[in-house]
């Protein structure tokens, strides 16, 4: 076999594995999330896998894979409150330091205030009860994993559209 | 329902199960084998790596799923916590036909003859229940030579001057190496290391009316989409049916094994895929359910003969749990060394599997199958690295063709601490107490691996990467794909579970053949041996059974 063996074999399969494709009729393509859900999620998919030369966490269907598997046939289905309960969280919490919400912020902002969730800054303060009973850091780690899960996983799962990533690695 | 009575019930239908089965059934003896799972075929997996074998963040495609199963999980300072089968505490193997055998990386390796006598080869090490096996290298050797000529490994063990001696050669020739392998071939003889290739269960050319492999990377994890990969399910397990001796009964759950009055093992019970509990007797029964769940069942089956278990007068039921202390290192090249040239390990040395100067035993060294793209999102980056961001992916994009890992598999000293019981208040299922699995590895084990780790970075050194960093395990307890040693064989009924031919001590008829028998486990994946041992302890029960002993 020539060197494109690795994703000919893939794609004599996944050729019917694409047919599970989620209806896209309505404006709102989701099943779990929220316009304004959605809209935070591809914001923090994009801050996790950047665009450039390559698509970013957004137009690779990042959200689209993780609406799909905290769903009712999904692997993630633990993880839908985590979802419900943290995007917003995320999204309003950004305004006590930054004066505005996490999806108007420009992208340095945005990776600012990622880098303080991720370490940590935001744990155990007393004010902030949006976050339910997850604490910022665990759910920051939680979904910069199925980011990349859904970025470089499978299309079979709703996200790497197109192989992007897999094109990216130059396995395409 | 009543099934008709057998004369032998294999529970589990993996490397050693698969082998039991085909040899009783081919001695003339009527055999059900039973497997909690069904068949996987590549068409339906095909090339999902978030649930393929190797990293499963999603699932287990090979089962066990996540609805039915789970296992508890015990921290080094006691906290317990339940886990499924996708979470890396729950240990897990695989459960469908062939078991891990249809998805491994399989290499198909013999242990050295050091391997077998660990005791009498380094002494007494503080904290640990090493011993030697009760049997040798030379026992078993006539068994590998049967797993290498009947399942099929392709190989050439003249090229390593430190292979155990063997009468037959490979019965196929070894598989090329590819860009990266040629690389590091050329490397490690550079600096007095004896590079050959690694003997693999998959064929190189057709074989048993099988093709020759495609070459693939998608390997390891995946099942194979020409079927040239050698495990039970496509050898020996089609070959038992074929006999009309043997009947596969798949998606049944073995629950207890079954005792009668005077100690005997009667048969099993076990549910099957309607959730129906049902009973198989026979007049012989052997477990093959591996070295996690073979322990698990003969624990649940304690009765008033047996207050603390099958076989486990002596509390050695399910100690000295063993995998590797894996360890190695990564390197960053210049040029692209990745092409789509599979399955990718291809290329070991064993200069360091025994024989080090202040080292117990070692490990052998080989190039890493393959990191496939969320894999290598998530790790094999230099301490440090961003996690995330544009610098993350950037590394992603500029590395995934110029890295190469290469990994050893050290032999762990087994302790008695490090073990699988059952938990009594965590059911399945079925109602049926869950495994519970707890324990450490000893800082000799550590100790080795830092030596092999250094040995490795030597390696990638010569290759002519730019930058090198370690990978040394934690403490936590081994087990998983290469979990072993639960049921140790010995010649000692007070330190050992069963006799060199992995007969129960307590019971005539019980036997096991599985990876529960490892005494250690060797400096090498443990495969070919689970297998040899499967043959090796046929080979007694039919011996014996044309003799006439029903085992009674
Ligand atoms: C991704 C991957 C890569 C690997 N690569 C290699 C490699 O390159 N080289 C190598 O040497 N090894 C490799 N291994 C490990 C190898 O597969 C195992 O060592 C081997 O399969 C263990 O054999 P076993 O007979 O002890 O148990 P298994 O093969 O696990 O068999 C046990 C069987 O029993 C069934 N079972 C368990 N409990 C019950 C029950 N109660 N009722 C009914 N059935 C039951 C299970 O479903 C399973 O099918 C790999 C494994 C994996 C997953």
């Amino acid at each position: 076999m020539d060197r494109r063996s690795f994703l000919k074999v893939s794609a004599i399969w996944t050729g019917g594995a694409w047919i599970v494709g989620v209806p896209t009729l309505s404006a709102n393509p989701y099943r779990e999330l929220t316009d304004s859900e959605a809209e935070i999620m591809d914001a923090l998919a994009d801050a996790i896998i950047p665009p450039g030369e390559f698509a970013g966490g957004k137009d690779a269907r990042v959200t689209r894979f993780i609406d799909q598997q905290i769903g009712r046939y999904g692997y993630l289905q633990h993880d839908k409150e985590l979802y419900k309960t943290c995007l917003p969280a995320l999204n309003k919490n950004s305004r006590d330091r930054f004066g505005a919400v996490f999806t108007e912020l420009s992208e340095d902002r945005k990776e600012e205030y990622l880098k303080a969730i991720e370490a940590g800054e935001y744990n155990n303060q007393p004010t902030n009860s949006d976050w339910g009973s997850y604490t910022p850091s665990s759910f920051f780690n939680t979904t910069r994993n199925q980011c990349m899960m859904g970025f470089y996983g499978s299309p079979i799962h709703g996200g790497n559209k197109d192989y992007v990533s897999y094109r990216m690695l130059g396995l395409y | 329902m009543k099934n008709k009575h057998v004369n032998a019930i294999v529970v589990g239908s993996g490397a050693g199960g698969g082998v039991v089965a085909k040899e009783l059934s081919y001695a003339g003896l009527s055999v059900v084998l039973f497997e909690r799972g069904g068949w996987v075929r590549y068409a339906a997996h095909g090339n999902d790596e978030l649930t393929a074998q190797r990293s499963f963040p999603l699932a287990c495609f090979f089962g066990p799923d996540n609805e039915r199963y789970r296992r508890v999980a015990v921290d080094r300072q006691g906290n317990e916590r339940i886990v499924f089968p996708n979470d890396w505490a729950y240990h897990n193997n695989a459960a469908c036909v062939g078991s891990g055998t249809v998805n491994y990386g399989a290499m198909g390796w013999r242990f050295m003859e050091e391997d077998f006598t660990m005791k009498s080869t380094y002494g007494h090490v503080e904290g640990s229940t090493l011993e030697d096996w009760p049997i040798t290298y030379a026992d078993l050797e006539p068994y590998y030579e049967k797993v290498e000529w009947e399942i099929g490994v392709a190989g050439d063990d003249y090229q390593n001057p430190f292979a155990p001696w063997r009468r037959k050669p490979h019965p196929m020739p070894p598989f090329p190496h590819n860009t990266e392998a040629k690389l590091l071939e050329q490397a490690a003889k550079k600096i007095g290391y004896h590079p050959f290739p690694i003997p693999m269960l998959r064929n190189s050319e057709p074989f048993d009316g099988r093709p020759a492999c495609v070459h693939v990377r998608n390997c390891v994890g995946f099942a194979c989409p020409v079927d040239a990969k050698n495990g039970t399910q496509n050898t020996v397990i089609p070959k038992a049916i074929e006999t009309g001796n043997c009947e596969l009964r798949i998606h049944s759950q073995v629950v207890k094994i079954l005792t009668d009055s005077s100690g005997r093992a009667k048969g099993v019970e076990y549910f099957d895929r309607d959730g129906q509990k049902l009973t198989q007797t026979a007049d012989i029964v052997i477990l093959s359910a591996s070295a996690t769940e073979t322990p698990r069942l003969m624990l649940n089956s304690a009765t008033n003969l047996y207050p603390n278990g099958i076989g486990n007068r002596y509390d050695w039921v399910g100690r000295n749990l063993q995998g590797h202390a894996y360890c190695g290192a990564d390197g960053l090249f210049e040029e692209e060394i990745y092409d789509d040239f599979g399955p990718g390990s291809s290329v070991a040395v064993c200069d360091f599997a025994h024989n080090n100067p202040g080292i117990i035993g070692g490990a052998m060294l080989a190039n890493e199958f393959i990191k496939m793209p969320y894999a290598y999102s998530s790790g094999y980056r230099p301490p440090g690295s961003a996690r995330w961001g544009r610098e993350h992916k950037e590394f992603q994009k500029n590395n995934y063709r110029r890295n190469a890992s290469v990994r050893g598999p050290v032999q762990e000293m087994p302790n008695f601490e490090s073990r699988v019981e059952v938990a009594p208040n965590v059911l399945d299922h079925w109602g049926m107490p869950v495994a519970k699995i707890s324990g450490f590895k000893l800082d000799e084990d550590i100790r080795t691996a830092e030596f092999i780790a250094d040995k490795a970075a030597k390696w990638l050194e010569a290759a002519g990467a730019y930058k090198i960093w370690k990978n040394i395990p934690g403490t936590g307890v081994s087990g998983s794909q290469h979990q072993s040693g639960t049921c140790r064989m010995g010649n000692d009924p007070q330190t050992s579970v069963t006799d060199k031919y992995g007969r129960v001590h307590e019971v005539d008829n019980l036997f096991i053949a599985d990876g529960s028998l490892h005494v250690t486990n060797g400096a090498f994946n443990p495969v070919l041996t689970i297998m040899a041992l499967g043959y090796w302890v046929s080979d007694y029960i039919v011996k014996e059974w044309e003799r006439g002993n029903r085992f009674q």
